[in-house]
């Protein structure tokens, strides 16, 4: 080797090391044996649940994989799924009935042969009285380990339910069934990323766990005798640490190189009040990883409820109202392929154009941006 | 020899009738109030109120670990304790006054639904928050 081909490959090697994480990399900075269990988690997340093992008896998909995986595992997924809940207003302190003891909230679209031959099904029937189902896509993961990390105390500080700076922004968190702060979801019901994951293998995957030891039931009814001979809990407590710590170490996409133009995008995203939601950066609290303490994330989301209008109204849930979801993360929005929780928009433009309720006043102004300006706001999100 | 055999006599009896004295006391005393026994298996949940009847003396509680919500219907005999904990002081009160989205920890048993309360503890409200983890 000469020296002149040796500082080109040492050049090489010192560029590879400072890379921004990409789609699918680990955080920067993981120990060795963070690093270790993101490696093996990624395994346990990508597997293929085959019937014997444990898949459903009820299930979306036979792995975390199969939906989370576009452009790489833990990205996005084509697939869309039914959720249902009952709004009841009249009932002070409990309007939502989640629809736990019929099979809800997820309504599970596959099933296995033994219960297709027990019972004659192909998918969960929604209990009857069930007039809207929620269409749910699959978000991509990246970086959910930062907004995991983000201390509740930064999340009610972003709250303002009475709009006491008449901003007309208000935001209120959502609380899980125990009280605490929600954050995960499209709605924020799930309080820590720990006990969504836990959950999802159950509810998504039909695979019991330590942390849900028991199988759902088929719209309220328990599962018929034989249908589901894999000893519970079907994924081991070691199994489910290395895959939860897969998607804790995820690393958020890094935001593209910004041209001139999407730098004048993102001073317009403020201008008219994006970020009044949106907020461009949280900071993660004390954490025993390393790589997640103190950190900032791009997250683009102050994790709270927002009304967003009677046009992307569908489901109540915990203390969402139909018509309030949680602010979406805007980090990796670049991979997205349809955009809003049901996938009803096929740009993100169409996405500004479908939000009502608290971001009616900044939809209307976009819309009348010119066009210039508005032009380096989508390509600004672009960079996202 | 005689005597250290006789002291042993003494000190092998003498709890037996110790304990058949006390026996004799404690017979007068009225039996304690009668308390759910505590069937198999014991169990606890932690989550919110979605329903109850207080004339059926039925609550049903919804808990889970993220989407996977269950619900836990629960029978509370008369006399199972219910303690409010959300002010400094923990104090009884009565199933009449336990409300919806109430968050609550309750003790329970049994083999099959309706679960049997042991005990029940007010936390707080699901609407106005409990910050502490479970």
């Amino acid at each position: 080797m000469t020296r002149h081909t040796f500082i080109i490959a040492l050049a090489l090697a010192a560029a590879a090391c400072k890379r921004p994480p990409q789609p699918g990399d680990p955080l920067p900075g993981l120990t060795a044996a963070q690093r270790a269990q993101f490696d093996s988690g990624r395994a346990v997340f990508d597997s293929t649940f085959t019937a014997p093992v444990g898949l459903g008896p009820l299930f979306n998909a036979s792995g975390c994989g199969e939906c989370h995986e576009d452009p790489v595992v833990g990205g996005v997924g084509d697939e869309i799924e039914r959720h249902a809940a009952l709004f009841h207003p009249e009932r002070a302190g409990f309007v939502c009935d989640q629809l736990a003891a019929e099979g809800g909230p997820v309504f599970q679209d596959s099933v296995t042969a033994a219960l297709h031959t027990a019972l004659g099904i192909d998918r969960e029937a929604l209990p009857p009285g069930v007039t809207t189902v929620a269409a749910r896509t699959t978000p991509d993961i990246f970086g959910f380990g930062l907004l995991d990390a983000v201390p509740d105390s930064t999340i009610l500080s972003y709250a303002d339910p009475d709009d006491k700076n008449g901003d007309g922004i208000m935001g209120r968190p959502n609380r899980f069934v125990d009280g605490r702060i929600g954050r995960f979801g499209r709605k924020a019901f799930v309080p820590t990323l720990r006990e969504f994951n836990a959950g999802a293998f159950q509810v998504e995957v039909g695979i019991t766990n330590p942390s849900v030891p028991e199988e759902g039931t088929v719209t309220g009814r328990p599962l018929p005798a034989g249908t589901d001979p894999a000893p519970d809990p079907e994924l081991n407590a070691h199994s489910l640490e290395l895959a939860d710590a897969f998607v804790r170490f995820l690393a958020p996409p890094t935001p593209l190189k910004q041209s001139r133009e999407a730098r004048h995008g993102r001073d317009v995203f403020t201008q008219v009040g994006c970020a009044g939601c949106h907020v461009p950066a949280l900071r993660t609290g004390d954490n025993p990883v390393a790589a997640l303490s103190h950190k900032e994330v791009a997250a683009y989301t102050d994790l709270l409820l927002h009304d967003m209008g009677e046009g992307l109204a569908d489901i109540c849930f915990g203390l969402a109202t139909p018509t309030e979801f949680r602010t979406e993360p805007l980090m990796g929005l670049r991979l997205s392929t349809h955009f809003l929780h049901d996938g009803r928009a096929a740009t993100p433009e169409q996405a500004i154009d479908f939000h009502g309720g608290e971001a009616t006043r900044s939809r209307d102004l976009f819309r009348t941006l010119p066009a210039a300006d508005r032009a380096a706001l989508l390509l600004f999100l672009k960079t996202l | 020899m005689r005597r250290i055999a006789l002291l042993g006599v003494a000190l092998f009896t003498a709890p037996l009738v110790a304990a058949t004295a006390q026996h004799r006391t404690a017979a007068p005393k009225p039996p304690p109030p009668p308390a759910p026994a505590p069937a198999v298996p014991h169990d606890s949940v932690r989550g919110a109120i979605r329903a109850i009847d207080v004339r059926a003396r039925t609550v049903e509680v919804t808990a889970g670990v993220g989407y996977a919500l269950r619900v836990v219907p629960l029978q509370v005999p008369a006399g199972v304790s219910i303690t409010n904990r959300e002010g400094s002081q923990p104090e009884t009160i009565a199933l009449g006054q336990l409300k919806l989205g109430d968050v609550v920890r309750v003790q329970f048993g049994g083999k099959a639904a309706p679960f049997l309360a042991y005990s029940i503890e007010r936390l707080g409200r699901m609407t106005t928050g409990m910050d502490s983890t479970p």
